[in-house]
């Protein structure tokens, strides 16, 4: 795995005393940077558009703007949608697969499940390299890992010379079994790299070690895929920090909300691929500390998806696999990320009637281009920003910081036109009934990252970030139960915010079936030395081997029988007393928590080891900002508008506030709006808010 | 093997959307608030989706996790479909005569809050006994408000093991209509009976709490809904979403010409006459906007095991119904099938009576469904595919695992295979058949590290698509090894009846069937059917499914998709010149010019033999 670049790390230094942490997020419309000041405890913000041709420009424009030099900087943040869009726009390299023998189909074959099952026209995944790019050479190895058919190197080569005119820049390898046994992996990527000195090559224990050939193949394929372009582009940043005279360390955020070094990334590309939003979750649970919070859900609303990730027992939780793309034709890729649920429901999307003039918002969205109806750029269709800017939450004149102006006939007219003649409603009505629908599917979101795991959303407090997220929040509360909603400060940076927070983790997995009863410790902690070790030395690769190390063990574990197995975290007394008893017990606990039932009395079995390596690096302390009163100062307050909560009763004369403006310890009573550059938090009547000492606004929510 | 279609009274137009020349539909529909209507629509799809998530993620047999042979779903006190996670979408109608057939059981008033009711009854639910059905009510303020109703394959219900049967009694226990539970106090004589009955007990109370974790996961979830908006709030928006069904599916019915459409299809045999060919003749009527699907020309129940009970011919109807009018509407729901009429006749193939086998009672009703369509060829040619592989291609092999000592049953899962193409599009590869929808094949690494097998090849099969304009999909060929002696068994159809093309289409391979054994390999089977196979360490055997079939003449595929067939090795560079016409350059571009000449002489011929 170690690859000859050792001498181009950089190592992190924890230690500097005048040291500036730079933070830059690129999503597909803005690059964020968050620049916090270690010295003087600031936080500084910068925002500007992204810029497609060479993303480089974007950051360096964002750096500029949060008043920031790379030069005074001792770390250097990234999370990009480069490896998430390489993968959906499907512009990676031209890539092949070595397969075992007859398993080249493996990756086209795929689940065979139809999940649009009366959809005559339904389309199962698209694999990213095509059949004639599939290769195989002769190997086999069993279950047990033990060699069935012996590597034919002779049949490496002869791929090999197939491959040499065909122009590739990429391989991907993966064999039958290889979890149990890399060496047939490692050997033919040895011999693909010597042939192939400029290709890049991934096999696919590297990235899991977990049995499935189809998720796994699927895995390393999109690694292989994306790594060309995304190993140069973390390269080309590499190369400009340097020229900028930066000489820290330069890390990027994991679809884990982990941080790895660039060398790193450049190899493992495939595991940033939800980097940005893993870090909007990370920043939630930094918060979470910060607030003295055990469990919050992390709730995230743009223009054209929101999305939820749950923190509980101050932790973030992951999952060990998505699907890129969608379930039904995406892409499966089999490592651990932060599990986010995604709905298509953002500002932009569009409430449309259907047959039977059912009342549908989202998931098509208008997009930017022409966007809302209120946009006056032509878009006829009613959306959900159109409804809020009708109901009064909106302020039509000082959109985005007043650097647009909204057209409220036009997003009357929409509104009228499409929903509210048709189903005989009022324009106030109809665009209250979009709002409503729009917090119901954004509630679901919420409850099903919760219910998959047995927890009540209802219990945990919603942290509401990105553009629209504060805009919702108090009404999705309303639907899910929730008693809490805290809008951080600057929602619309939070992902930039969140990396600042963010610890060095590598991640490791190996399935290794057996019986909890008979299960030998000796051998289990043998693997877990091996992963730890990994990690270990992962660390040590990233220059950050000083760091203090976090080591968490889990097991993937099942009732004799079952498929799905649950994660379950082996604590260290666990482990070190060899506790069968106890092990069965937590395993039972997770099961009961997760779908209600479990089974004392039958036997389980573990299925796969994890281990997780975290480098804690030292965190900024959160800003503080200034203190004030119960009553909001004067400077905060910027009139009153009229605005609707409830379609069966007249609009209400709201008060709007200046969130810069406001100090810790203000207090608002709804109904009322809090402005700030990219953003507009709504509170409901009946809520309660309060600025704390970090200029988060806390609201408690109204029971009606 | 497979008759031509011919619609018996021509459409007008061939188009599928003629000028409106129906009526508006007359109907009064309910009125409901339409915002709550949408809340409720997706309140009830996210209960069923997790009622589906907590079965499959608690399930023990693979059946149930991997195949997701089950449905759950809502019904209301009088046993419509409010909405159904499907895992099978044949299973559209089991589960609500199965409420239906319940309620009338029990009477509304013998069922209490806490009860849940279980049947394996095959004639009620028009399956196998290995399904067995929960249903639980789910009671508002005393009041019984709806059902939350879970179907699942269990791996063995008793019976005998492997070969055929041909009548009930050998295919394992039936359970009549019962309580599991009494007002929340579980039926312990029961779960004795069913525990000393399968072979597997463990697994079977496995899978039956993984049941009822999704039946209560229901209740739980639908009172919420109840408790947030109202039990008759609710209800109403309930009824206003079949409503909004109802409505979309009579207007695409309005959409296809009038007339009266037919077509004839056969499957191979039932396994006991083996070679008679089992004729499917389907009718289907269109008027206004209610079509009429008539079921009752198709063959008598036969003796083999292929039977299925007239649920299963409704289910067949109303499968095809949703294809073709409503496929992407969700939740799947009673409205949706208010403008379809069903005729049945009893003691037909899905219509079977006591004591008829029905085991494998999945095969046959897949090509019905697919016989509608071809029916529909001329009507709704945009709507229509070509004929598919159908068939689960689920072989199974058993025998006492090396390592445990223990009796094993393992599968595959469905093999999956070819679709038929459409008008517009190439047919699927590698996907499962009809009767099965979000069904997941097992890993391969997931198979041999829990049965005694290894597995040789597993590829798509080159050349097995129905050739056409567009092409059919490519099936599959797995080829396995035993490496413990065990028992093998392939219930296959359709290997002489292929999948049809349409309209100048060609067919697709059929299904087949090989055996490996240390004398050499054998394929000279009748059919596709080998019971109780013995097969020592290092023999074994290769299962390879169908392609879909063609639709449109080949000669008129776009040369280029030609090209990158055979590039690909979809197609021979045989099958390219034969029946495409495409001809070949050594470099293995098109050369146009032999392509050109090679298909004017070909649709000469073609019109010389019409």
């Amino acid at each position: 795995m170690a690859k000859a670049t050792k001498t181009q790390t950089s190592r992190v230094k924890t230690s500097r005393p005048s040291a500036i942490r730079l933070a830059a997020d690129i999503g597909g419309t803005f690059t964020d940077v968050a620049a916090f000041d270690e010295k003087t405890s600031r936080l500084l913000l910068g925002k500007s558009l992204s810029t497609p041709r060479n993303l480089v420009d974007g950051i360096s424009s964002g750096v500029n703007k949060a008043g920031a030099a790379y030069s005074a900087a001792s770390i250097f943040l990234h999370g990009s949608t480069i490896a998430i869009n390489t993968m959906l726009e499907r512009s990676g390299a031209k890539t092949a697969l070595i397969t075992t023998e007859g398993f080249r189909d493996v990756y086209e074959i795929g689940r065979i499940n139809r999940p649009d099952a009366y959809n005559l026209y339904f389309k199962k995944h698209e694999p990213l390299v095509r059949r004639s790019l599939r290769f195989e050479v002769r190997e086999r190895l069993t279950a047990e890992g033990d060699v069935h058919i012996p590597l034919d190197e002779a049949s490496v080569h002869a791929v090999c010379d197939q491959l040499e005119p065909l122009g590739i820049e990429a391989v991907a390898i993966m064999f039958l079994h290889s979890y149990r046994n890399p060496a047939h992996e490692v050997r033919v990527k040895a011999i693909v790299q010597e042939r192939f000195p400029h290709a890049f090559v991934s096999a696919s224990h590297e990235l899991s070690q977990e049995y499935r050939e189809f998720e796994r193949v699927s895995t390393v394929v999109s690694n292989a895929f994306i790594g060309p372009r995304v190993s140069r582009y973390v390269a080309g940043i590499d190369e400009h920090l340097k020229k900028e005279n930066f000489t820290g360390s330069f890390l990027l955020v994991q679809s884990t909300g982990g941080l790895y070094e660039s060398v790193q990334a450049r190899e493992q590309c495939i595991r940033m691929l939800e980097s940005g939003p893993a870090a909007g979750v990370i920043g939630a649970q930094a918060l979470c500390r910060a607030i003295g919070l055990d469990d919050a859900i992390a709730f995230d609303m743009g223009g054209t998806t929101a999305k939820a990730g749950v923190i509980y027992k101050k932790e973030a939780l992951t999952t060990g696999a998505a699907m890129i793309g969608g379930y039904e034709q995406g892409l499966p890729v089999q490592i651990p990320m932060i599990d986010i649920f995604e709905v298509g429901t953002g500002g932009g999307s569009i409430a449309w009637l259907g047959e039977g003039n059912a009342l549908h918002v989202g998931p098509v969205s208008s997009g930017a281009e022409p966007g809302p109806a209120c946009y006056g750029r032509g878009g006829e269709e009613p959306t959900v920003t159109d409804a809020n800017l009708v109901l009064g939450r909106l302020d039509p004149a000082r959109f985005l910081g007043g650097e647009m102006s909204l057209d409220v006939d036009a997003a009357r007219r929409a509104i009228d036109a499409k929903i509210g003649k048709p189903l005989g409603l009022g324009t106030v009505e109809a665009a209250a009934g979009i709002l409503r629908i729009a917090a119901t599917t954004m509630s679901l979101a919420v409850r099903t990252v919760t219910t998959e795991r047995g927890l009540d959303a209802a219990a945990f407090p919603l942290i509401a970030y990105g553009g629209a997220g504060p805009l919702h929040a108090s009404a999705i509360a309303r639907e899910i139960g929730t008693a809490q909603v805290i809008i951080p400060r600057a929602p619309g940076h939070f992902c930039a915010f969140g990396m600042l927070f963010a610890d060095l983790r590598y991640d490791y997995v190996r399935t290794w079936p057996g019986r909890l009863a008979n299960v030998d410790f000796s051998q289990m902690e043998t693997i877990y030395a091996e992963l730890i070790a990994d990690g270990g030395a992962a660390l040590e690769r990233a220059g950050s081997g000083d760091l203090k190390r976090k080591i968490t063990r889990w097991a993937d574990m099942r009732y004799v029988g079952q498929e799905h197995a649950v994660t379950i975290e082996l604590s260290e007394s666990l482990f070190k007393k060899q506790d069968r008893g106890g092990i069965k017990q937590a395993f039972d606990a997770e099961h009961q928590l997760r779908y209600g039932t479990c089974a004392p009395n039958e036997p389980a079995e573990i299925v796969s080891l994890r281990a997780t390596v975290t480098g804690l690096m030292k965190k900024p302390a959160m800003e503080r900002i200034a203190k004030g009163s119960a009553t909001p100062p004067k400077a905060a307050s910027l009139g009153a508008r009229m605005v609707s909560f409830d379609n069966r009763k007249a609009a209400m004369k709201t008060p709007i506030y200046i969130r810069e403006e406001l100090k810790g310890g203000n207090k608002i009573t709804g109904p009322a709006l809090i402005e700030e550059h990219a953003s507009t938090t709504v509170v409901f009547p009946g809520d309660k808010l309060t600025v704390d000492a970090f200029g988060n606004l806390i609201i408690d929510i109204g029971r009606n | 093997m497979v008759a031509r279609t011919k619609p018996v009274k021509k459409p007008a137009r061939k188009s599928a959307r003629p000028v409106a020349k129906k009526t508006a539909p007359v109907r009064k529909f309910a009125k409901a608030d339409p915002v709550l209507t949408e809340i409720i629509r997706h309140g009830v799809l996210a209960v069923t989706e997790e009622m589906k998530n907590n079965l499959t993620r608690t399930a023990y047999n693979m059946i149930i996790y991997e195949a997701l042979d089950f449905t759950v779903g809502l019904f209301t006190p009088e046993g419509d479909t409010i909405s159904i996670g499907i895992g099978l979408p044949m299973f559209i109608r089991g589960m609500s005569e199965t409420v239906r057939a319940k309620l009338k059981h029990f009477g509304a008033d013998g069922i209490e809050e806490g009860d849940i009711l279980i049947t394996n009854d095959a004639y009620l639910t028009g399956s196998h006994l290995n399904h067995v059905t929960l249903s639980l009510p789910i009671f508002h303020q005393g009041k019984l408000s709806a059902f939350a109703c879970c179907m699942a394959h269990w791996i063995d219900i008793g019976g005998t093991i492997g070969g055929i049967t041909t009548d009930i009694y050998a295919e394992g226990l039936q359970i009549p209509i019962m309580k599991l539970r009494m007002a929340g106090v579980m039926n312990d004589d029961l779960v004795n009976i069913i525990r000393m009955n399968v072979r597997i007990p463990d697994r079977a109370m496995g899978d039956l709490r993984a049941q009822i974790t999704a039946v209560t996961t229901g209740e739980r979830r639908f009172k919420e809904l109840l408790q947030r908006y109202g039990r008759e709030e609710t209800l109403t928006a309930i009824s206003a979403i079949m409503d909004q069904s109802e409505r979309a599916a009579r207007a695409r019915t309005r959409a296809i010409p009038d007339g009266e459409y037919e077509a004839t299809s056969y499957m191979d045999d039932d396994g006991v006459d083996i070679g008679k060919r089992i004729p499917i003749k389907i009718k289907v009527i269109v008027s206004g906007e209610d079509m009429t699907i008539d079921l009752t020309e198709v063959a008598k129940q036969v003796r083999g095991f292929y039977n299925s009970g007239p649920t299963t011919g409704y289910a067949c109807a109303q499968v095809a119904y949703k294809c073709l009018t409503s496929p992407t509407d969700y939740p799947i729901n009673e409205g949706s099938f208010r403008s379809l009429k069903v005729k049945l006749s009893p003691g037909t193939i899905v219509s079977a009576i006591k004591p008829a086998a029905m085991r494998w009672w999945m095969t046959f009703p897949m090509t019905i469904v697919d016989t509608v369509f071809k029916a529909m060829e001329t009507a709704m040619q945009d709507k229509v595919i070509a004929g598919h592989h159908a068939d689960l291609i689920a072989v199974r092999v058993h025998g006492i695992h090396p390592k445990t000592g223990n009796l094993f049953i393992g599968g595959f899962g469905p093999l999956g295979g070819g679709w038929g193409a459409k008008l517009t599009e190439d047919g699927q590869s590698a996907t499962v058949c009809l009767n099965d929808g979000d069904t997941h094949n097992s890993p391969i690494e997931s198979v041999e590290s829990k049965y005694p097998l290894i597995i040789d090849r597993f590829a798509l099969r080159e050349g097995s698509g129905g050739a056409g304009k567009f092409r059919g999909g490519l099936g599959i060929e797995r080829k396995v090894s035993a490496r413990a002696p065990l028992t093998f068994n392939a219930e296959v159809d359709r290997m002489h009846c292929t999948p049809w093309g349409l309209d100048g289409g060609k067919d697709g391979f059929g299904n087949n069937v090989t055996l490996h054994l240390n004398e050499g390999a054998k394929t000279d089977f009748p059919n596709a059917k080998i019971m109780m196979q013995r097969l020592r360490p290092g023999e074994g055997f290769t299962a390879r499914s169908g392609g879909g079939g063609g639709f449109g003449s080949p000669l008129e595929r776009d040369p280029a998709r030609v090209i990158h067939d055979v590039a690909e090795g979809y197609v021979t560079a045989d099958e390219a010149c034969d029946i495409y016409g495409v001809a070949l350059k050594a470099d293995g571009s098109l050369d146009t010019a032999a392509t050109q000449v090679l298909r004017s002489q070909k649709s000469r011929v073609r019109i010389a033999g019409e």
